[in-house]
């Protein structure tokens, strides 16, 4: 089963220590190694993004910063796992590295689980899950 | 590219489907690095840090109209290319599913050839800053 793991968090919270990283990277590693990391980065902030949107019909470009929203997704991972809990304890050790070496930070990951066309089939003309999860 | 929208959603036509299956074969496809579509916040859990403590909360996950419902890991030469592509995508969904609402959000990934820790913290390497507003 492959998760995206998206991390929240304010974007004023200044930029992660040096222990952090290193903790992370250090992980990293071990997840490569295991084959469970597919894909991983930091995403640039909202002030240097942009979202293309379509609402009534019509389109448009909005550059950021993105302010409507607390948190914002700050970097995410893609990884494989056998079950939704070894996703969630994966998340709880990434996330215990940030409560030890950035004490003061406050964040989240989301686990959510994720889908390929294979996954996918049409039935009466509509995209539709071959099998709901969890369901 | 984050694509959001509301979660109570009728299912993708297969027009839509259909159309965004020829992107790849369009003339100069993009380096697609990874994609997918994402479970609802139902199925899914936040592993949250607040005042030093974890917590584990299953969804659903209501506080914001718009989630992210699929992405997309794309590879282009400059921002202005990768903002041309999510317009072309969402305007594919404006011609075969018209009364769709929702984004796509166009974020550059840093990796980390990227970044520095000159200061012993995490920073953007300083030609990349610049563009920052």
């Amino acid at each position: 089963m492959r998760f995206m793991m998206m991390v929240k968090s304010a974007e004023n919270a200044g930029a992660p220590p040096k222990e952090l990283m290193e903790a992370i990277n250090q992980l990293t590693v071990e997840q490569s190694q295991e084959g469970r990391l597919v894909a991983a980065g930091g995403l640039a902030p909202t002030a240097m993004s942009s979202r293309v949107r379509l609402s009534d019909g019509k389109l448009a470009v909005i550059d950021g910063p993105f302010v409507e929203t607390k948190e914002v997704v700050g970097g995410y991972a893609v990884m494989e796992f056998s079950s939704k809990e070894a996703a969630v304890k994966s998340a709880l050790e990434f996330m215990e590295l940030h409560r030890k070496h950035w004490p003061g930070w406050e964040g989240e990951t989301e686990i959510r689980q994720m889908f390929g066309p294979e996954e996918y089939e049409f039935e009466a003309g509509n995209l539709q899950k071959r099998c709901a999860p969890n369901t | 590219m984050m694509i959001k929208h509301t979660e109570n959603l009728k299912k993708l036509p297969k027009e839509l489907s259909d159309a965004i299956a020829r992107l790849s074969q369009s003339e100069n496809p993009p380096a697609v690095l990874a994609s997918g579509a994402l479970a609802e916040t139902a199925a899914s859990s936040r592993v949250r840090i607040s005042d030093g403590k974890l917590s584990v909360t299953d969804g659903p996950f209501t506080e914001t109209k718009e989630v992210v419902g699929g992405f997309a890991i794309l590879e282009f030469k400059s921002k202005e290319e990768a903002v041309q592509s999510a317009r072309e995508y969402m305007e594919l969904y404006r011609k075969y599913w018209p009364e769709w609402q929702g984004e796509t959000e166009v974020r550059q990934i840093y990796g980390p050839e990227e970044i520095t820790f000159e200061t012993g913290r995490m920073e953007l390497k300083a030609d990349l800053k610049h563009h920052k507003k």
